[in-house]
């Protein structure tokens, strides 16, 4: 048991190293245009909602009403969050003044909602339905585009490569540390599980909707916004069904 | 259900989702609703019909993924180009205003869309009667949405408020046609049905984000529209797997 448990913890902090990997296809991204401010949040806007749209359904598998209730949380934190954040002076990293603060709101949403993935990969473990390594691989590969979608938004604020791929693994350190426990306790867990997975799924959408979508339509030509979006959004809905 | 014809459900579903654009306009009844409306209108249409395409492209996944990306890839194309060619990819409801070709545009405009909307209910009445009838309702809501910002781009023009009723209605006349032209030719369509699945998704999708969401973030504050977009496509994607 020990060992597994270790493993657990291991797997787990592999599957956060590769959300770094998202930042490598920003490396020659180095023009700060509006032009390139709206591509960037448009992908990042595509990814993220084609995630959230997989989140609900995940978190109906385990329950729906749970899910809707963890969704209107998600939407209510971020409301309370925006509110503190307001008009006050955010630097972090590299970034500061005007655009620090949407790039913190964003890696909350991603840090808190790598809890519930972390506990998905946990009780997904605990179930011994599938083999360990293919669902690690899974999450692994799964985190690649949310790097590159925190990744799209701070390197268009002008973070290095280094920066980008830094803050991306932070987000989903929780990913490892909630997997063990998950794992442990997995029939408490299985019942929290759509009530974090809603909470991700409402966080995210309203995060998208309210500050990054908005945020490229302001930057860029609207169809040009509209193409990225719609691309990667399949693309996320494609790689879901896939993984 | 089962003893009605399937083609008859057609019918009728997509009739009424047409049918409700009128009903967009009643409110217009108690004068012109402030613009902050207007944008909600525009967001709820956003949503359902967002979480309808999301719908319709999971399903055209599960039914064979690489057809169903191929289909997607030339819906967003179909879509981009249509409104290219007829000149509508700059049309900004609001930057256009008082224009002359502002009305005919519009008009266009709602008559390309609705077709999407027609195909994305006949592919889903092919897949499965009651995935149909659930995309149907929601696009029937969507429409009263969509009848609500017609009603409103009519009302400077001191349009008549059956007038713009019937042609808000008039506008959506492609959808029933298209339905009933998707779902006649499902012998044909059953080997391809996940490209056309694909194909719905990304026309319904594409129009979605250059149509709809911007117009509504123009006039309603961001944190309302969001809210109205998460909600409502966020029911979709719920009730569906609820429901079906």
């Amino acid at each position: 048991m020990p060992n597994t448990v270790f493993m657990v913890l291991i797997y787990g902090l592999l599957t956060a190293l590769a959300t770094g990997l998202g930042a490598l296809p920003f490396l020659f991204l180095k023009e700060l245009s509006p032009k390139v401010l709206a591509v960037t949040n448009a992908i990042a806007s595509g990814l993220m909602l084609g995630a959230s749209f997989g989140l609900l359904r995940e978190g109906a598998v385990f329950g729906t009403p749970q899910t809707i209730v963890g969704g209107a949380a998600g939407i209510a934190f971020i409301l309370v969050a925006e509110k503190m954040l307001e008009g006050r002076e955010v630097a972090f990293g590299d970034l500061s003044g005007r655009g620090a603060r949407p790039i913190l709101l964003l890696l909350v949403v991603m840090t808190v909602h790598s809890f519930s993935e972390g506990v998905a990969v946990g009780v997904a473990f605990g179930g011994g339905e599938k083999l360990a390594t293919l669902i690690t691989l899974a999450i692994a590969i799964h985190n690649i585009p949310e790097g590159m979608a925190i990744s799209a938004v701070m390197r268009s604020k002008g973070s290095t490569l280094a920066a980008c791929a830094l803050w991306s693994i932070v987000s989903s350190l929780p990913q490892p540390i909630m997997a063990v426990p998950a794992f442990l306790f997995v029939d408490t867990f299985r019942d929290v599980l759509p009530y974090g997975l809603g909470f991700a799924a409402g966080a995210m959408v309203f995060m998208v909707l309210m500050e990054i979508l908005p945020g490229a339509y302001e930057s860029g030509k609207r169809s040009t916004v509209a193409l990225w979006v719609s691309l990667t959004f399949t693309a996320m809905v494609l790689f879901q069904k896939l993984i | 259900m089962h003893s009605v014809e399937p083609v008859i459900v057609v019918l009728l579903m997509s009739c009424l989702a047409a049918a409700m654009a009128a009903v967009g306009v009643l409110p217009f009844r108690f004068g012109r609703p402030h613009q902050g409306w207007i944008g909600g209108a525009y967001a709820l249409a956003s949503g359902l019909m967002l979480g309808a395409g999301y719908l319709l492209m999971g399903r055209g996944l599960d039914e064979g993924a690489l057809p169903a990306v191929a289909g997607v890839v030339i819906g967003i194309g179909y879509s981009h180009s249509i409104r290219y060619f007829a000149g509508l990819e700059a049309l900004d409801d609001e930057a256009a205003k008082g224009r002359s070709e502002y009305g005919y545009k519009l008009i266009l405009q709602s008559v390309l869309h609705s077709a999407a909307e027609g195909v994305a209910i006949g592919v889903a009445m092919v897949v499965e009667l009651k995935l149909g009838v659930f995309v149907a309702l929601a696009l029937a809501i969507h429409n009263i949405g969509e009848g609500m910002v017609l009603a409103d781009q009519l009302s400077p023009h001191r349009a008549r408020l059956r007038q713009a009723a019937a042609l808000a209605v008039a506008c959506k006349v492609s959808q029933p046609l298209l339905a009933l032209a998707a779902f006649a030719l499902s012998p044909v369509l059953t080997g391809f049905l996940p490209s056309a699945l694909g194909f719905a998704a990304g026309a319904l999708v594409l129009l979605v984000l250059t149509e709809l969401l911007p117009n509504s973030y123009h006039r309603s504050p961001a944190v309302s529209v969001a809210l109205i977009v998460g909600v409502s496509a966020g029911a979709v994607v719920l009730l569906e797997s609820l429901l079906i």
